[in-house]
């Protein structure tokens, strides 16, 4: 595997322009703006990203905390979505989905700069994506071959001297 | 108009293909009378929007009430048919657009399909992650010759279900080629495609490393035998 990408692995939050699009969004629900925009600036402000060798790992919440660590070779599909509104400000939610039972998306990576290339990344590190393991196990059968072969050659060697 | 729509809404253009071998790129498109179906359910789904509100309309008509009450009533039902009306250019448009920017991309090991316009969605999937292959139809679909190809990955829980809004998906672990004429071969590649991946070892029992390793526990036991 090749090392994160510097420019992967040095986001850790997200941009400012995602508290634009959560005050936006919780216009959108009128009467309970109080609340939804609270809870939203919450949720911003501790969204927190890493992304290591093996897997990524996500978490948000104040009062609810949560913590979401996935590896990457886990990740089944990847959904880039975005609406108009997202659009205009430059963002757009990357879903990632695992083949656990939910049918709801596993995580939801917002507010990050270049979400084509993140997207791009996460499905370069997705199992099928490179020929990586298949040169392996090709690899692995050949080995096996070998060892089997040199087993030959001891045995005929022990039975040429005696 | 529509360039100007589109740059309005910063709708992506094409999407680029997923990694895999340059050559082995298809991009399919939605079939002709895709377009005709989606005209068709517009129709149908304005036609009980429509009927919907008369009837709403006849039925607070029947009530007494007094002229303050029944001004109001009159403005609501006025401001309701009003923006069904303005509303019907801007979803007929979105309808042509819908059908046009749509794509289907299949490589050698992964496929991505774009669609959407106000709210746009690209799925991505490999081949190693896909679990079945399903086609199907309903009657007007199968009439105008078109059919839904669907591609699950797995997991998806319940009340995971396939056709949401604007031809995407409602179960989140499927990936639609909505409206294809051409379903069949496009199941058939995805398939042969499939099989090269199972056949290159990727498949649940490598058939190349179980050999092997027979033949070395064989050599090894003849080992045992001249040695004892």
């Amino acid at each position: 595997m090749p090392p994160v990408p510097a420019h992967i692995a040095g986001i850790t939050r997200p941009v400012d322009r995602l508290m634009t699009y959560y005050v936006l969004k919780a216009a959108m629900t009128l009467i309970a703006f109080p609340v939804t925009v609270l809870v939203l600036y919450f949720r911003y402000r501790t969204m927190r990203y890493q992304f290591s060798e093996e897997g990524l790992r996500m978490s948000w919440g104040i009062l609810f905390r949560h913590e979401v660590v996935l590896n990457y070779g886990r990740i089944q599909d990847i959904h880039l979505r975005s609406n108009a509104v997202e659009r205009a400000l430059g963002l757009a939610r990357i879903e990632i989905q695992t083949a656990s039972g939910s049918s709801s998306s596993v995580m939801t990576l917002e507010g990050l700069t270049d979400h084509d290339k993140m997207r791009d990344f996460l499905y370069s590190r997705m199992r099928g994506a490179s020929e990586a393991k298949h040169d392996s196990e090709a690899g692995l059968a050949g080995i096996l071959h070998e060892v089997a072969q040199e087993l030959r050659a001891v045995r005929m060697a022990l039975e040429k001297r005696s | 108009m529509t360039a100007y729509f589109l740059r309005l809404l910063r709708v992506p253009p094409e999407p680029t293909a997923p990694d895999g071998s340059p050559e082995s790129i298809r991009i399919f498109r939605a079939g002709r009378n895709y377009y005709r179906w989606r005209l068709v359910v517009w129709a149908m789904t304005r036609l009980v929007g429509f009927t919907g509100a008369f009837i709403g309309i006849g039925f607070m008509m029947g009530i007494r009430m007094p002229a303050w009450a029944s001004a109001l009533v009159l403005a609501a039902e006025l401001f309701v048919v009003g923006g069904l009306i303005l509303a019907l250019p801007f979803s007929y448009m979105l309808q042509r657009l819908n059908y046009e920017l749509r794509w289907y991309i299949v490589t050698d090991r992964s496929l991505r399909i774009r669609s959407g316009i106000w709210s746009v969605e690209e799925i991505t999937m490999t081949f190693a992650n896909i679990q079945d292959l399903r086609i199907r139809a309903g009657p007007l679909q199968g009439w105008l010759g078109l059919a839904d190809l669907e591609v699950s990955s797995a997991g998806g829980g319940g009340g995971a279900r396939p056709g949401g809004k604007h031809g995407g998906t409602g179960n989140s672990h499927a990936a639609r080629f909505a409206g294809v004429d051409n379903a069949q071969e496009i199941r058939d590649l995805i398939v042969e495609r499939l099989r090269r991946y199972r056949d290159a070892g990727l498949g649940d029992a490598p058939a190349d490393i179980a050999s092997a390793a027979a033949e070395l526990l064989a050599e090894a036991r003849a080992l045992r035998g001249a040695v004892s």
